[in-house]
C-alpha cells in the first residue's frame, strides 16, 4: 500500500517562518514535521510514499530526496497551484494503483493509528476516516457517528453548535474510486477533501476509525515551542562540539556540528539545529534554534524560535514568558512566546526583545535596540 | 567519457545490458549498442541516439545470457549507426566495445586494409576486432589472441570483447576505468559501478595493464602475463541517490543540494575556537614549512575552483601558488620538486588530463595531493594523499555543488597550511573558519531567492551575449558563471577580470549584452564598480550580485549576497548557477546532457 502525504500548503499563520519553507518543513526536535510523519508512515509498514508538493517544494525535495535515508521510496506529485486538499489528492492519481492512505504532512500522528486506518481499509475497502476526540472540536471538522459509520461532518462549526467532540483527525483511507468522487465534487474556490467526504457521508459510504494515540498540530508560532518541548529528548550528534565547561541539561536535542561554547547553558525543551552555535556564557532555554543560527556570547534566549542562519548578538535578552500575540488581525492572549527571530535576521548586541516580539526574515536590528511587536521582513530596527 | 557494460550469467542478458546503459547514459549519448552471444555467433544491435532509441531497435527478449554494450560520445568519426559500438571483424564473430583512444590506429588500419580487411566505420576501435580476427586465424585461443592484440595497441583504453564460440567476456584496462560486479551466479561489467549497482554491490576494480576474463562464476585477472588477485570492495552508497528527487533536472537538484553538500564537506573538520582544521592529511609539518610552491592542476570548473583557492592559499599560507590548466601542464624549470606540492583537483577523479599532469609531476619527484569527490577513483590511487570534498554524487554534466565544495575544502586546506607554516594566527584562522561555516546558511538564502533570479533570467534570456566580470575572488566566479551559461544554454558568454573590460572586451558591450558583476566582499567591489560604469555608459544592462548595497543605484537588477568575507563570492556563484539554469530552461535546452559535452572527460 502507498501513502499520499499532502505537503503543498503554505501555512500563513506561521509567518515569517513559512516565507522560505512550507509548513511541513518547520522543525521540532530538530526534525521537520514531515519527517515525523514519514517515519510514522514507515513504522506503520508503508514504504512507498507519494509527496504532493507545491509551495517551496525545493525545500522538501532537497531534504527527502528519494527517501533512501528513511528506508522508503519517495516520489513527488506536483500541485502547481494550491487549490485545496482535494485537488492535492487528485494530483497523486497517476502515482497510486490500489487503495491508499492519505494524510497531512504537518500533523504528527502515531504509527499505530496509521496502521488502524490501513487495517480498516483492507477489511472494508471503503473510504475510511480517522477520528478522535478533541477538547476544542469547533477548530476542526466535527463528525457525527452511528456505530462505525460517519453520518455527518460539519467544518469548524460555532462552539455552541458542535454536534459532538469527535473530529476528523486527518488520516484517510481511500480506494482509487475517490478520484472520480473528487472530480464530481463541485466546490466554490478551493476543493477540500472534506467537501467530497460530506457528499460520501450522505450516501453512508464512510467508515470511521477511532484513534488511540496523540496527534499534534502546529497552528501558531508558539505551538512550535510547545510541541518541541513535548517530544524532544536528550540526543547529541557525535559531530557536535560541546565545551567541557558548558552544560546541556534535560531534554535537549543537539544537531550535527553544533558548537556550544565555554560556560554556555542549554536548558530543557530546546533543540539546537545542525551547525548552530551557542556563544560563551549564553543561556538558551525552551527554544527552537534552527540550523546555522548563531547565538552570541552572554545572550539569554528563552521561549524563542531562532530562524535559520540568524544571528543573535552578544548579550541580547529574549526574556521569555507569556504575552498577547496578534496573528492575522486576531489577538491571542497569554501565549508563551518569548520571541521569534526570522531566517537570516541579525539582532545587534545588547538588544532586548519584549515577550511576543516577531522579527521577520532578514530584519536587521541595530546594536542596543529594543524591539517589540511584529516587524516585517527586511526591515531595519534603529536604536531609539 | 563513454560507457561500457557487460553481463555473463543465466538471465536474459539483453534487458540487463540496456538497463546498465541507461544507468550510464549521462556519460555519453550520441549512440548506443549491444553485442549478444547467441548460438555460435554474435548478434549486434546499434543505433544513433540515446539508449531509448536502442531499446526500440532490439527485440523484447533474447536467449543470450552473455553480452556487452556501449554508449558513445564521439571522438573519432561522427555519430552514425556505423560508428556506434560494438564493432566487429570481417567474420562478424568478434565484437568489441571501447572507451578511450587508440593512438596508433592509423598505422594499424592501413596495415589491416593492406591485408584485405574491410572497415565499416571511421572509428579507431574497429582495428581491435580485425586484429583479433587475424590472431584467431593463426589458431590462437580468444584470450591469447586478445593478449597479442593488446601488445600492439598504444593509447588509453578500456576494452570489452565477446567472441563467437565462447561464453567469456574479455576485458582490458589502460588509463580508462573498468570494474567488475559480483552477483550470485552472474557477473557484471561496467566502466562505472552505477552501471550495475542495483544488481551487484561487491566490486573489483581493474588496474592499468590488467587483462581480465569474466564468466558467470566471476573474474580472473592477469597482469604482465602473471595471474593476480584484485581485491573485492563493498559499495556502500546507493545508485538511487542519483535519482532526480522531484526536480526537473539533476542540475537544479544539485544546485539546491549545496547547503547540505557544504555541511558534509565541513563536518568534523573545523574547530574555529582553536582556529584549527583537521583534514586527516598525512603531510608532515616540516614538509609544509619547507614548501616553496603549490601547483594546482585542473580542468574546467575544477580549474576555476583552483584559481579561487590559489588566492586563499597565497594570502593565508604565504606560499606561492600557481594554477595550471592540466592539459597545458609541464613541470618547468626553476623549481625544486622536493619543495613543490602538486594538487590535482578533479570531481570524478578520472579526468585524463589531470591524471596525466599529476603523473608528470610525480615523475619529477614532487609530492602530490588529490582533491576529489570520488572515493577509490584513479586520482586517489595515483596521488600520495587524497582530500575528499564529500559532495555526494553529481550527475548533471555542468558541475555545480562540487565547485562550492571544492573551494570550501580548499579554503580549509589554506587555513591548515597557514597554521602549520605559522603565517596565520589562531584569531585570524577562527574568523576565516567562521566565514566558511557561514556558507551553508548563506547559500540557502540565495536559493530561497530563486524566483527573483528566474525573473532576471526571463528579462535577459534573449540577449546576444553575456559578460561576467569580477575582481580578485570575484574573477574565478565570473569565469565559472560564464562557463555554466555556455555549457547549458549555448549562449555566447565570457568571463573577465573586471579591470580587463576596458582593455578590449568593452568593444563587444552593447545594449544587447547584459553584464553580470560580482560586487561582494572579497571581490574588490569598489574597483569593479568602475567597470560597471563603463558598461552602463554603453547602454548595457548590469546585474549585480552584491553585499552591502554598494553601487545599487548603478545596477539594473540586484541579487543580495550575505556578508561572509572571502566566502561571499561563492554565494554570488549560486545566483549565477541559477541564472544559467533558468536561461537554459527557458530555451528548452537539454540541461543535464548538453550537446557535445560529457561529465568526466576520460580522454586527453
Amino acid at each position: 500500500m502507498k501513502a499520499v502525504i499532502l505537503v503543498a500548503g503554505e501555512g500563513t499563520r506561521l509567518q515569517p517562518l513559512t516565507e522560505s519553507r512550507p509548513k511541513p518543513m518547520l522543525r521540532v526536535a530538530n526534525r521537520p514535521l514531515l519527517e515525523h510523519v514519514v517515519t510514522a508512515v514507515r513504522d506503520a509498514g508503508i514504504d512507498e510514499i507519494v509527496l504532493v508538493v507545491g509551495y517551496r517544494r525545493e525545500r522538501i525535495q532537497s531534504y527527502f530526496g528519494d527517501g533512501d535515508d528513511w528506508g522508503v521510496d519517495v516520489t513527488y506529485a506536483i500541485q502547481e497551484k494550491q487549490l485545496g486538499t482535494g485537488h492535492a489528492v487528485l494530483q497523486a492519481e497517476s502515482f497510486v494503483e490500489g487503495p491508499f492512505v492519505a494524510l497531512n504532512g504537518d500533523r504528527i500522528v502515531e504509527s499505530d493509528d496509521i496502521e488502524r486506518v490501513v487495517d480498516a481499509l483492507r477489511e472494508t475497502g471503503e473510504t475510511t476516516l480517522a477520528v478522535s476526540r478533541a477538547s476544542r472540536p469547533s477548530d476542526y471538522g466535527v463528525v457525527s457517528l452511528e456505530g462505525d459509520s460517519v453520518v455527518d461532518i460539519v467544518e469548524k462549526p460555532p462552539k455552541h453548535a458542535a454536534p459532538s467532540d469527535v473530529v476528523n483527525a486527518g488520516i484517510y483511507g481511500f480506494s482509487p474510486s475517490i478520484f472520480d468522487a473528487l472530480r464530481e465534487t463541485t466546490a466554490e474556490g478551493e476543493l477540500a477533501v472534506t467537501d467530497t467526504l460530506e457528499r460520501l457521508v450522505g450516501a453512508g459510504e464512510v467508515e470511521a476509525v477511532m484513534l488511540n494515540g496523540q496527534w499534534i498540530d502546529v497552528s501558531y508560532l508558539w505551538d512550535l515551542l510547545r510541541v518541541n518541548a513535548s517530544i524532544v529528548t536528550a540526543e547529541t550528534a557525535e559531530s557536535a562540539q560541546i565545551d567541557a565547561s558548558a552544560s546541556v541539561l534535560g531534554d535537549v536535542a543537539v544537531g550535527d556540528d553544533v558548537r556550544v561554547r565555554p560556560g554556555a547553558r542549554v536548558l530543557t525543551g530546546t533543540a539546537l539545529g545542525d551547525s548552530a552555535t551557542v556563544g560563551a556564557n549564553a543561556v538558551v532555554a525552551n527554544s527552537v534554534v534552527l540550523p546555522d543560527a548563531t547565538i552570541g556570547a552572554g545572550a539569554v534566549v528563552r521561549d524563542a524560535v531562532v530562524g535559520e542562519n540568524a544571528t543573535v548578538g552578544p548579550n541580547v535578552t529574549v526574556e521569555g514568558g507569556e504575552s498577547d500575540v496578534p496573528v492575522n488581525g486576531r489577538v491571542h492572549a497569554d501565549v508563551r512566546l518569548g520571541g521569534v527571530v526570522g531566517d537570516n535576521a541579525h539582532v545587534g548586541g545588547a538588544t532586548t526583545l519584549a515577550p511576543g516580539t516577531v522579527l521577520g526574515n532578514r530584519v536587521d536590528v541595530e546594536t542596543g535596540s529594543h524591539a517589540d511587536g511584529r516587524i516585517e521582513s527586511d526591515a531595519l530596527v534603529r536604536r531609539a | 567519457m563513454c560507457g561500457i557494460v557487460g553481463y555473463a550469467g543465466r538471465r536474459d542478458a539483453l534487458p540487463l545490458l540496456t538497463g546498465g546503459l541507461f544507468n550510464l547514459e549521462y556519460r555519453g549519448y550520441d549512440s548506443a549498442g549491444v553485442a549478444l552471444r547467441e548460438g555460435d555467433g554474435v548478434t549486434v544491435y546499434k543505433t544513433v541516439g540515446e539508449v531509448d532509441a536502442l531499446r526500440a531497435e532490439v527485440p523484447v527478449s533474447s536467449e543470450a545470457t552473455v553480452g556487452i554494450g556501449h554508449t558513445r560520445w564521439s571522438t573519432h568519426g561522427k555519430p552514425t549507426d556505423e560508428n556506434a559500438h560494438p564493432h566487429t571483424d570481417c567474420t562478424g564473430d568478434v565484437a568489441v566495445v571501447h572507451n578511450g583512444i587508440i593512438d596508433n590506429y592509423d598505422a594499424l588500419k592501413a596495415e589491416l586494409e593492406g591485408e584485405g580487411h574491410t572497415f565499416a566505420s571511421a572509428t579507431d576501435t574497429e582495428v581491435v576486432p580485425h586484429l583479433v580476427e587475424d590472431e584467431l586465424a593463426d589458431g590462437k585461443s580468444a584470450k591469447e589472441a586478445f593478449r597479442a592484440v593488446l601488445d600492439r595497441l598504444e593509447g588509453s583504453f578500456a576494452l570489452a570483447m565477446v567472441v563467437g564460440d565462447s561464453d567469456e567476456i574479455y576485458l582490458a584496462r589502460q588509463d580508462s576505468p573498468l570494474c567488475v560486479g559480483h552477483g550470485d551466479g552472474e557477473t557484471f561489467v561496467g566502466s562505472d559501478v552505477t552501471a550495475f549497482l542495483e544488481h551487484a554491490r561487491e566490486v573489483t576494480y581493474l588496474e592499468n595493464g590488467d587483462l581480465a576474463v569474466v564468466t558467470l562464476d566471476g573474474v580472473t585477472v592477469e597482469h604482465d602475463g602473471e595471474s593476480v588477485e584484485r581485491p573485492v570492495e563493498q559499495i556502500e552508497w546507493d545508485a538511487d541517490a542519483a535519482e532526480k528527487g522531484g526536480y526537473e533536472h539533476y542540475m537544479l537538484k544539485e544546485i539546491h543540494e549545496q547547503p547540505q553538500a557544504l555541511r558534509q564537506a565541513l563536518s568534523g573538520r573545523v574547530d574555529e575556537l582553536q582556529g584549527t582544521v583537521d583534514l586527516g592529511l598525512d603531510l608532515p609539518a616540516e614538509y609544509l614549512r619547507s614548501l616553496e610552491e603549490i601547483q594546482i592542476v585542473a580542468c574546467g570548473t575544477s580549474y576555476h575552483a583552483g584559481l579561487y583557492a590559489a588566492h586563499l592559499i597565497e594570502t593565508h599560507a604565504d606560499v606561492r601558488v600557481t594554477v595550471h590548466v592540466a592539459s597545458e601542464y609541464a613541470f618547468r624549470g626553476g623549481r625544486d620538486p622536493w619543495r613543490t606540492l602538486v594538487v590535482a583537483v578533479t570531481q570524478s577523479g578520472e579526468t585524463a588530463e589531470t591524471l596525466g599532469a599529476l603523473r608528470d609531476a610525480a615523475r619529477t619527484g614532487a609530492r602530490t595531493l588529490a582533491v576529489t569527490n570520488t572515493v577509490g577513483s584513479s586520482v586517489t590511487r595515483a596521488a600520495d594523499d587524497a582530500l575528499y570534498i564529500r559532495a555526494g554524487p553529481e550527475i548533471g554534466v555542468a558541475a555545480t555543488k562540487t565547485f562550492v565544495s571544492q573551494v570550501a575544502t580548499l579554503a580549509l586546506f589554506a587555513v591548515h597550511v597557514g597554521r602549520v607554516r605559522g603565517t596565520l594566527s589562531a584569531t585570524e584562522a577562527s574568523a576565516i573558519l567562521g566565514d566558511v561555516r557561514g556558507l551553508p546558511g548563506a547559500v540557502q538564502q540565495a536559493l530561497d531567492a530563486d524566483e527573483q533570479v528566474r525573473a532576471v533570467a526571463e528579462e535577459y534570456a534573449d540577449s546576444e551575449a553575456f559578460f561576467f566580470i569580477g575582481r580578485h575572488l570575484g574573477h574565478p566566479v565570473a569565469l565559472e558563471g560564464a562557463l555554466k551559461l555556455k555549457e547549458i544554454s549555448y549562449d555566447h558568454a565570457e568571463g573577465f577580470p573586471a579591470g580587463e573590460l576596458k582593455h578590449g572586451p568593452l568593444a563587444l558591450v552593447t545594449e544587447q549584452t547584459p553584464v553580470l558583476a560580482v560586487l561582494t566582499d572579497g571581490a574588490n567591489a569598489d574597483a569593479t564598480l568602475n567597470s560597471v560604469k563603463e558598461a552602463e555608459s554603453r547602454g548595457a544592462p548590469v546585474i549585480g550580485c552584491l553585499s552591502d548595497g554598494r553601487g545599487e543605484k548603478l545596477l539594473d537588477d540586484t541579487l543580495d549576497v550575505p556578508e561572509i568575507g572571502e566566502m561571499s563570492p561563492l554565494v554570488a556563484n549560486v545566483y549565477l548557477q541559477l541564472f544559467a539554469y533558468h536561461v537554459a530552461n527557458l530555451k528548452g535546452r537539454a540541461i543535464d546532457k548538453p550537446r557535445n559535452l560529457a561529465k568526466s572527460v576520460t580522454v586527453e
